[in-house]
């Protein structure tokens, strides 16, 4: 027990201590939210304010002008599009128009000098207009008629699917109004209904969530596996080292390599909780706006996140870290150099993922046989029977099973690993075939 | 005087190849025993097999009449290809070395100082163990397998890497160990320093123990005279003349093997004929001649090699 302690401590210490771990543990979630933020204020800056003509053949859409003013830019409630909220705004910009009534005026030639103002090289910058879109004089008495969008980008579709919206809406307004219905039944009329999931569980009771749990199940899917991976590689690199150094040779005089392989993994187990205590002391800050904003875009997410999911959380953690580096330390065991290790391992790890490629169906249909399969498989066990208890309700049965069968297979895989580990760790040069590996195994 | 390690009949296969076959050997307390024999002899196997780094496939190792695995914690190594973590202090280092040999970092602290301060290292516990010269970082590897006070220390090629001040302060160290009562087995593949160092001999060749004893015994075992000849001239007719039973012939110098009855006196009156002596000397074979009898030929500077 001293000697796993001596290894432990050494384990943690001499990470700890690396400037590069401590870079990481500052940066990473600068990193993280820069990741996250960027690219919506990248949308949003990009979609910027979009100069729109409105050129009006019926003359009689003036109001479209209006209601697209009054939109709000929507880019801050990306999360997820929003839940509830009718996505008018989509994740977008400010569409600013400029309403021209051409009723009077011979369409053909009036659109010219407009179109003239969608190019950058020959328009001053306050007269360069982004997009052109044309309501032909036509278009409440045919039914078959087309609005036409001219601008510089051919994929311009957020700009192109509100400015259709709105003037499709002007148009329905006022061909109802024409009916005689009164403006008040008209608004009625056209009010969409937004649809909310609501999972009936077994025990009877109901929770909201649809898109957010998907999402709040992509974040853990993502949580269980990465960390593993990321200490894991460092575990990996840990050993390749001890055999470069040499240092190997008085580990395993010393000790067993039991207590050497669960020193090292349980000292980097260590690194990541302390890794992950800073990160959620520097994340309380910017979580707690996090939650307030996905409230106020319609997500409860306290009905998905229940005290019980954190209890799983750490369970399927821990099966999901001892499996992955356990395999990186054997894998580090065998090979001579990290790039080898690369080689080896990329292929193992491609195994290890298929839930993350299977998200979509085990999310939709988390009680299907490939569910079912898949979390009864000790090395998938630990994604995919979080994400079944997140979004469903796995019979009891199913889930204590899928749990003997991980830690039986820790078990079975620890030993052999400190086996491999042992045989592996004093061969260098070539890399074993699978019978030696094989013979390693069996030899005592 | 007591047995600390014995050694009884292991035997190592590394897939076909047979590296260790049968060997048997005891050490004993106060004592300093050396593993002789060429590169692949099996000499750095059978010590992985002593430090419980290897399982023999047969045969047992038995370190104070217990298992290896029990005893593991008396005994002190310095592995032939030296590790230590780079990264790490020299101070560090050395206590944890001592605390997977079971030994609580507290208890260590005075012994650590006490031998970086002897291997003249103490100001420099701080560095880092990348940041010393080849020579100084084979001493805090030594300082690890000596720190934590073992019965027995098993030493593979001390020697080597090692500058010939260095040599001589191991030398040194090693016989004041011996003389404290520790056991000492090393293995070396310098005839010249075992000679000078080892009060036991084994001599190991393709795996086995060709020769085993006191160093005396062992060089007495020779049986039959040596003689040393310093020249100048052509010697080579020396290999020919009659009681004369082997020689090696260098430029000018020559050892010869008497035949047994050979009288040496005839082969002086012979050699004086052709050659200028410079030096004519009767003596014990060495112990290199000896290992190289035991094995049937090779030259001296295959075995150095």
């Amino acid at each position: 027990m001293r000697k796993l302690w001596a290894v432990f401590k050494r384990e943690y210490r001499e990470t700890v201590r690396k400037p590069s771990f401590l870079v990481m543990t500052v940066l990473a979630p600068f990193l993280m939210a820069a990741l996250m933020i960027v690219p919506a204020l990248l949308a949003v800056k990009g979609m910027g304010e979009r100069r729109v003509a409105l050129l009006d053949g019926t003359g009689r859409l003036g109001d479209v002008a209006g209601a697209l003013r009054k939109e709000s830019p929507a880019g801050s409630s990306s999360f997820a599009g929003g839940g509830r909220r009718e996505r008018d705004g989509g994740p977008a910009g400010k569409i600013v128009p400029e309403y021209v009534d051409l009723s009077a005026a011979d369409l053909k030639n009036a659109v010219g000098p407009y179109l003239a103002r969608l190019s950058k090289d020959s328009t001053p910058k306050e007269k360069l207009l982004d997009g052109v879109l044309l309501i032909p004089a036509d278009a409440f008495q045919r039914p078959f008629t087309n609005l036409t969008y001219f601008s510089r980008s051919a994929v311009d579709l957020l700009a192109q699917e509100r400015l259709g919206r709105a003037v499709n809406r002007a148009l329905q307004r006022q061909r109802l109004a024409a009916r005689g219905l009164e403006p008040a039944d008209v608004d009625l009329l056209l009010s969409p209904l937004p649809v909310q999931t609501v999972q009936v569980t077994k025990s009877g009771q109901e929770r909201t969530g649809g898109e957010g749990s998907f999402v709040v199940a992509m974040v853990f899917m993502a949580l269980l596996f990465i960390p593993s991976l990321v200490y894991g590689q460092e575990v990996m690199r840990g050993v390749i080292q001890e055999k470069t150094d040499r240092v190997v040779e008085i580990l395993v005089s010393s000790m067993t390599p039991m207590e050497l392989l669960s020193g090292k993994i349980l000292g980097m187990a260590a690194v990541g909780l302390t890794q992950m205590a800073v990160w959620l002391a520097m994340g309380g800050l910017f979580a707690g706006s996090g939650f307030s904003q996905a409230q106020t875009a319609g997500l409860d997410l306290s009905t998905i996140l229940h005290p019980s999911i954190a209890v799983w959380f750490v369970v399927f953690f821990l099966l999901s870290y001892l499996v992955t580096v356990g395999a990186y330390a054997a894998g580090g065991s065998i090979v001579s150099s990290e790039k080898e290790a690369q080689q080896v391992l990329t292929p193992v790890m491609l195994v290890f993922m298929v839930p993350w490629f299977l998200m979509m169906p085990i999310l939709t249909n988390p009680d299907s046989t490939l569910s079912v399969v898949l979390s009864l498989v000790p090395i998938y066990t630990p994604m995919t029977m979080f994400v079944r208890i997140l979004v469903s309700e796995p019979p009891a049965w199913q889930v204590a099973l899928s749990l003997v069968l991980s830690v039986a297979t820790i078990a079975f895989l620890l030993k052999a690993t400190a086996k491999i580990f042992r045989a592996g760790l004093l061969a260098t040069g070539k890399r074993p075939t699978i019978p030696e590996l094989w013979r390693w195994l069996k030899a005592a | 005087m007591s047995r600390i390690l014995s050694v009884l009949d292991v035997v190592k296969h590394y897939g076909k190849v047979k590296a260790v076959d049968g060997v048997s050997f005891e050490v004993a307390a106060g004592r300093i025993t050396g593993l002789l024999g060429r590169n692949g002899a099996g000499k750095t196997t059978t010590l992985r097999m002593i430090t419980g780094v290897l399982h023999p496939d047969s045969g047992r190792v038995e370190l104070f009449d217990k298992g290896v695995d029990e005893a593991r914690d008396r005994l002190g190594y310095l592995p032939e290809e030296r590790g230590l973590y780079r990264k790490m202090r020299v101070l560090d280092h050395l206590l944890f070395l001592a605390e997977i040999k079971g030994r609580p970092p507290a208890t260590m602290r005075s012994a650590a100082e006490r031998w970086l301060k002897r291997f003249e290292l103490w100001e420099k516990r701080d560095a880092r163990v990348e940041a010393l010269s080849k020579g100084n970082q084979q001493k805090v590897q030594l300082a690890g397998a000596l720190l934590f006070d073992p019965d027995l220390v098993v030493l593979d090629e001390p020697g080597s890497g090692l500058d010939p001040v260095n040599v001589v302060l191991v030398r040194r160290l090693l016989q004041e160990l011996a003389a404290e009562g520790k056991a000492i087995l090393l293995s070396t593949h310098q005839m010249g320093e075992a000679e000078k160092l080892c009060d036991e001999i084994v001599l190991v060749h393709d795996g086995r123990v060709v020769k085993a004893g006191p160093l005396a015994e062992v060089k007495a075992s020779g049986g039959r005279d040596a003689v040393h000849v310093e020249f100048e001239g052509d010697a080579a007719f020396l290999a020919d003349l009659p009681g004369v039973a082997s020689a090696r012939v260098d430029t000018n110098r020559a050892e010869l093997r008497l035949a047994p009855g050979a009288d040496a006196q005839a082969v002086l009156s012979a050699a004086v004929g052709q050659l200028r002596i410079l030096r004519f000397e009767v003596v014990a074979p060495s112990l290199e001649e000896v290992f190289l009898e035991a094995v049937g030929g090779g030259t001296a500077e295959e075995v150095a090699a």
